[in-house]
């Protein structure tokens, strides 16, 4: 952990070392996330404009997000606290396999890793659930003008539930609640699912002995900066979105 | 030509021993203690926001986020482990960020003004407030009640009806 190793500075002139102190792989990846961390900047910064846009009218959380699993009460955002409770735990545990990385110690990386796995396919199901409960919608629903192809005009109807073009959340008619509910979560589930995979990936490569016959587990870091990054992600999207 | 040999091996560098270890593990579960208590404390704020008045307060944004940041900052700095890079590594990877971000938000918050004028730029169609409190009410009052408490105060100048 930052043992960096001190360089003689006519040593340095002459090349050879890395300016940063660290290796290739490790840097791409923090570059990697950069532009990454741009994109979800860049949508979240959208999301905020057009909220503000309709302030008056946008839904409230609280009113949206009420189910929880095998549960019939009314528990407002109780679920994606817990979700929130599950992506940041599985966070600590890829943090304490990176740790085990450093001392060599295969069996930590192993069992620490398998959970962090774990807690990721727990997040992305819990997000598939809450995504069938935010299209299916409730029973009441509510009175939408909804255009209608065949004639060219707009028809006053009970909408249940959310598609890209209306849903039935709050008072008033914002499509955009549910469009960037969709492309902003969506985005971060894709990534929470990618992650997964490669997480399983390099928990194989545990298995079979590759970092330890190589002498070092950075492997393990670079796919846990990944996997902190989507958590970093999700605290912003959590407060964005379920919160304000 | 000789390049590769003297090259130093970043990547067997942060490996340490068993005691540097414990330490870390300590900071690393306290730091989680610290976001797991935030995010709490969160939640229990925007639960009772609502009945409190406080909901979409600027106090409460100011609030919210910060403590988002806190949590952030938490977990670049410890659980990505950027806080133990060297500083010019941890300048590159924030500032470009830093500066992209501030100045895009810079431009919504300018530029972006003019989206209140609703009449040039909303396309949505919006249904009087009395006929969707009327049938929430015929069919079972909205999702427990939310729906009415909400709505009738913060909507009194809707231009669309």
């Amino acid at each position: 952990m930052g043992q960096s190793v001190e360089i003689d500075t006519k040593e340095a002139w002459g090349g050879g070392q890395s300016p940063f102190r660290v290796s290739y792989g490790k840097m791409m990846m923090w570059f990697f996330l950069i532009s990454d961390a741009l994109t979800f900047g860049g949508l979240l910064t959208a999301y905020g404009f057009a909220r503000h846009k309709y302030a008056d009218q946008w839904p409230k959380a609280e009113d949206v997000f009420t189910h929880f699993p095998f549960v019939e009460q009314h528990l407002p955002l109780a679920y994606v606290g817990l979700m929130t409770f599950i992506l940041i735990m599985s966070s600590v545990t890829m943090v304490l396999a990176v740790e085990a990385g450093h001392r060599m110690d295969k069996r930590g990386v192993t069992v620490w890793m398998f959970w962090t796995i774990i807690g990721g396919a727990t997040f992305v199901g819990s997000q598939a659930w809450e995504w069938y409960h935010f299209i299916h919608g409730t029973d009441v629903g509510s009175l939408r003008d909804v255009f209608d192809r065949e004639t060219g005009t707009y028809v006053r109807q009970v909408v249940h539930g959310a598609n890209m073009t209306v849903n039935e959340y709050g008072n008033y008619d914002v499509p955009q609640f549910a469009n960037f509910f969709f492309f902003i979560t969506g985005f971060h589930g894709t990534h929470v699912f990618s992650g997964v995979v490669i997480n399983f990936i390099i928990f194989m490569n545990v298995l079979k002995g590759t970092y330890e016959k190589r002498g070092h587990y950075e492997m393990v870091e670079k796919v846990g900066l990944y996997w902190h990054f989507v958590d970093l992600v999700w605290v912003f999207v959590f407060t964005f979105f379920y919160l304000l | 030509m000789e390049f590769h040999d003297n090259y130093p091996e970043y990547e067997k560098m942060s490996n340490h021993d068993e005691a540097y270890g414990k330490k870390a593990r300590r900071t690393l579960w306290n730091v989680f203690w610290i976001m797991l208590v935030i995010t709490i404390v969160e939640l229990i704020i925007g639960f009772m926001a609502p009945s409190k008045g406080w909901s979409g307060t600027l106090g409460l944004k100011v609030l919210f986020i910060g403590l988002t940041i806190v949590k952030a900052a938490a977990i670049v700095l410890w659980f990505m482990h950027l806080g133990h890079e060297v500083k010019f590594f941890k300048y590159v990877v924030l500032l470009p960020y830093a500066i992209f971000m501030l100045y895009t938000i810079f431009i919504v918050l300018t530029e972006g003004t003019y989206s209140g004028e609703k009449e040039h730029y909303t396309q949505t169609r919006q249904i009087p407030l009395e006929d969707q409190l009327a049938h929430k009410k015929a069919h079972g009052g909205g999702h427990h009640g939310g729906g009415e408490s909400h709505g009738e105060s913060s909507h009194e100048g809707d231009a669309h009806h």
